[in-house]
């Protein structure tokens, strides 16, 4: 995982990301009272497992945090479209009581909307006027550690069931019509550095879910636990105990030379090869299900320490890595490395989308694809994880791969990407992916640093943005079957927080600035924005309710980027 | 037990215990009272560390007012050998999770009061100086409030923040991640000796 916090960019990396770290004493919000308890809207249902498999093609309802489980983040509504955008208009602000970063994808089910807000609160309104139905604080453990803001991204859920992971690292179900606690279950250890930020995926009757802390010497994993009780059912760790060292890669995925001293690698792995337990490798963003294949896919983040890597030799599989597992029972299928023991923090994080594209023959076939913090959309056979392509560059490299110094070596893209955790979104019928950049220019320093205990920020060393070099965001449209840049829109600031493609041809994307924006999605033209007053950071959804359809964002900030804190939920829609 | 034939106080005498046990009391007393739990334990804490964890020694440092969250990483980094100390290494072995938090949020929640450092002038102006080009804030903020595991330091002790600074720059000392490390070497004996008059006169 790789955050640091303007703040702390502006000079010492550090440095901001500690101040993200804490116990959870003294972190709350005050007053966190709630609005009104209006009854449950009778209109809730449970959510069948048929429900989940159709979402993709179900216009009324938001069910997964990224659409559907191939993560397409691509709604299928239209009343919506190009050329009526420009009329959208908001239907309503629900302010939640917690004032910090905001990331939740809301889930919409019948018009009763699930949104989850920092520190673990969660709300449930009435997606067309925003009364409230119910808030739910997550009563938080006595230790949290966590490098990025106390974010957290939203629930999954199934029949009558929300899940969410928790600062504190834990699995909760809540009941979705009064968001009473059915169970909780301790996923990981919080003093060891993990912690839970991402929206779980529920399939099957199973809730899969990784975790944070690849700034603080973990081991990352995917964890099954069943649906009904918090039962463990399997883990997949993404730092397997034997084998990490893997094939020794001269050259990252695009074939640069990532100038490694193998041999001195080699020498010191003979001597310790015991670090697996502390190499890394979060996983901390939802994965996308294939159901045909009974396929599990995820990112892999950096191994730990992010900077510094004379103390981990070797390949660190499978951190930076798309990997594949078996659904029912956790086990490995392949894996596909982007960088080779990472010393940038260059990991991979946007969530994994499945669509289709042309392979190099021109045959259109199943596909896995992944936009990475390098600035590449990098397209695999779904089967093998063969990569197909990669995409042209959409934000500016220079100087890869410079290894980091004491002094440090400025090499573009900074430590946050590319692409960082923003989900990315597809439009398949004009065959395109949409991914929102950050461009800040960084230098990288390396520091020796043996493992300080776990939940101790574990960099390395640093990346530091550079004073007087200007930072900017690029939203940009790639062709998946060529893997060309089709449009860029450069943002004054970075961007983080994700897209939304729908079937009217337009991209949804929000800013650090307060502007929440809809683009042509054929041409990248800007159709539409209205400013939230807050960062807009989050990824949009939307849903229909009474044959109405609404975009929804929150406009809350972001911790990472420093952009202006909120507390609102935008609901849009049109008169 | 008074024994028998000890006299019995004078009115001064009276006074003067009665006025040295508001004294007392309101030092030990400068935030909540710990949890029943740990009762004991901050007793062997501030035999040390002094009332409230206010010390008056420059060879234990002050606890009341640091930061819960560094107090009770250090605490756990006594207890699992990342940091070494022979008075506390032994007193740290036996706490538990539990006891080592209860400890920390004691600590943090008394007042810091005044060391009473006379400092030099002209090395804390240095000192001032010398901390802003090595970005000191960045990581322990304006007037060295710390945040979370980045520790308080301001009003430390200034012969307990020239040993910490020393020990980081040779390496004595290595549980911070590499942060402290990496800076203390960058720093000369005359560096550290400004930073630490400039650190200790802060309030």
């Amino acid at each position: 995982m790789s955050t640091v916090n303007r703040a702390c960019t502006a000079a010492v990396a550090v440095a901001a990301l500690a101040f993200c770290v804490g116990t959870a004493q003294g972190q709350e919000v005050s007053g966190a009272a709630t609005t009104v308890a209006k009854p449950m809207s009778a209109n809730l249902v449970p959510i069948t497992g048929d429900m989940l498999q159709k979402a993709a093609a179900d216009p009324k309802n938001w069910i997964h945090s990224n659409g559907n489980y191939d993560n397409t983040r691509y709604y299928p509504g239209a009343q919506i479209n190009a050329a009526n955008v420009g009329k959208l208009k908001p239907a309503f602000v629900f302010q939640t009581a917690v004032l910090e970063s905001m990331e939740t994808a809301p889930i919409v089910i019948n018009g009763v909307m699930f949104l989850t807000t920092s520190f673990n609160h969660v709300y449930a309104i009435y997606a067309v006027t925003g009364e409230e139905f119910w808030h739910y604080k997550h009563k938080m453990g006595p230790i949290t550690t966590y490098c990025c803001g106390p974010n957290n991204r939203g629930v999954a859920v199934e029949g009558g069931t929300l899940f969410m992971g928790t600062l504190d690292a834990k699995l909760v179900a809540l009941e979705a019509k009064t968001g009473k606690v059915l169970w909780e279950t301790q996923i990981a250890d919080p003093d060891k550095g993990y912690s839970e930020t991402m929206a779980p995926v529920v399939v099957d009757g199973k809730v899969l879910i990784g975790t944070n802390g690849g700034e603080y010497g973990v081991r990352g994993f995917v964890k099954a636990f069943d649906a009904k009780d918090g039962k463990l059912l399997w883990t997949f760790y993404s730092i397997p105990e034997k084998g990490h060292e893997g094939v020794w890669a001269v050259n990252d995925a695009t074939g640069r030379d990532m100038h490694r001293d193998i041999a001195a690698e080699k020498a010191a792995f003979a001597k310790d090869s015991s670090f697996y337990q502390t190499l890394g490798g979060g996983v901390w963003m939802t994965p996308a299900v294939d159901l045909k294949t009974k396929t599990v896919f995820f990112v892999a983040g950096n191994p730990s320490p992010d900077l510094y890597g004379a103390i981990r030799p070797g390949d660190n599989l499978y951190t930076n890595s798309m990997v594949a597992i078996d659904l029912d029972k956790g086990t490995y299928k392949w894996h596909s490395q982007y960088i080779a023991h990472d010393v940038w923090d260059l990991d991979a994080v946007s969530p994994v989308i499945l669509t289709q594209a042309k392979d190099k023959s021109g045959k259109m076939v199943d596909v896995a694809i992944h936009g990475g913090k390098t600035g590449h959309v990098y397209i695999h056979e779904r089967g093998t994880g063969n990569l197909i392509r990669f995409s042209e560059a959409m934000v500016p490299q220079e100087n890869m791969w410079v290894l980091p110094t004491k002094t440090g070596a400025r090499m573009l893209p900074g430590a946050n990407g590319g692409v960082e955790w923003s989900p990315m979104a597809i439009n398949p019928k004009l065959r395109m992916t949409y991914a929102a950049n950050l461009h800040q220019p960084m230098t990288y320093h390396v520091e020796e640093a043996p493992y300080p205990g776990g939940s101790k920020l574990w960099l390395g060393g640093a990346f530091k943005t550079i004073p007087g070099e200007e930072q900017s965001g690029r939203l940009v449209a790639v062709n998946l079957d060529t893997g060309k840049v089709a449009w860029s829109h450069k943002t004054p600031q970075p961007l983080i927080g994700g897209v939304l493609a729908t079937a009217g041809d337009i991209v949804f994307n929000g800013e650090a600035n307060g502007w929440f924006k809809a683009f042509d999605a054929k041409t990248g033209k800007e159709l539409w924005k209205y400013n939230c007053g807050a960062g807009v950071n989050a990824p949009a959804v939307s849903y229909m309710v009474n044959g109405k359809q609404y975009v929804a964002v929150a406009a809350g900030g972001n911790n990472q980027i420093d952009a202006k804190r909120g507390n609102s939920v935008f609901v849009f829609a049109l008169n | 037990m008074r024994g028998e034939s000890e006299p019995p106080m004078s009115f001064h005498r009276i006074l003067f215990a009665a006025f040295s046990f508001l004294v007392l009391d309101a030092a030990a007393q400068s935030g909540p009272p710990p949890d029943p739990s740990i009762k004991d334990k901050v007793e062997t804490c501030v035999a040390c560390h002094g009332p409230g964890g206010n010390s008056t020694s420059g060879a234990f440092p002050v606890l009341a007012g640091q930061n819960a969250r560094y107090i009770y990483l250090e605490l756990r980094d006594f207890k699992e050998g990342r940091r070494k100390d022979p008075s506390m290494d032994p007193i740290a072995a036996p706490l538990t999770q539990a006891e080592m938090l209860a400890l920390a949020d004691y600590f943090s929640k008394q007042k810091q009061t005044p060391t009473g450092f006379v400092a030099d002038a002209a090395k804390v102006a240095a000192g001032r100086k010398k901390s802003d080009e090595v970005l000191c804030p960045m990581c322990h903020q304006g007037e060295f409030v710390g945040q979370n595991e980045i520790p308080r330091v301001t009003g430390q002790h200034y012969e307990y923040i020239k040993k910490q600074l020393a020990d980081f720059k040779a390496k004595r000392r290595t549980n911070d991640a590499g942060n402290m490390t990496s800076v203390a070497g960058t720093l000369s004996d005359a560096d550290i000796e400004n930073l630490a008059q400039y650190i200790a006169n802060l309030n």
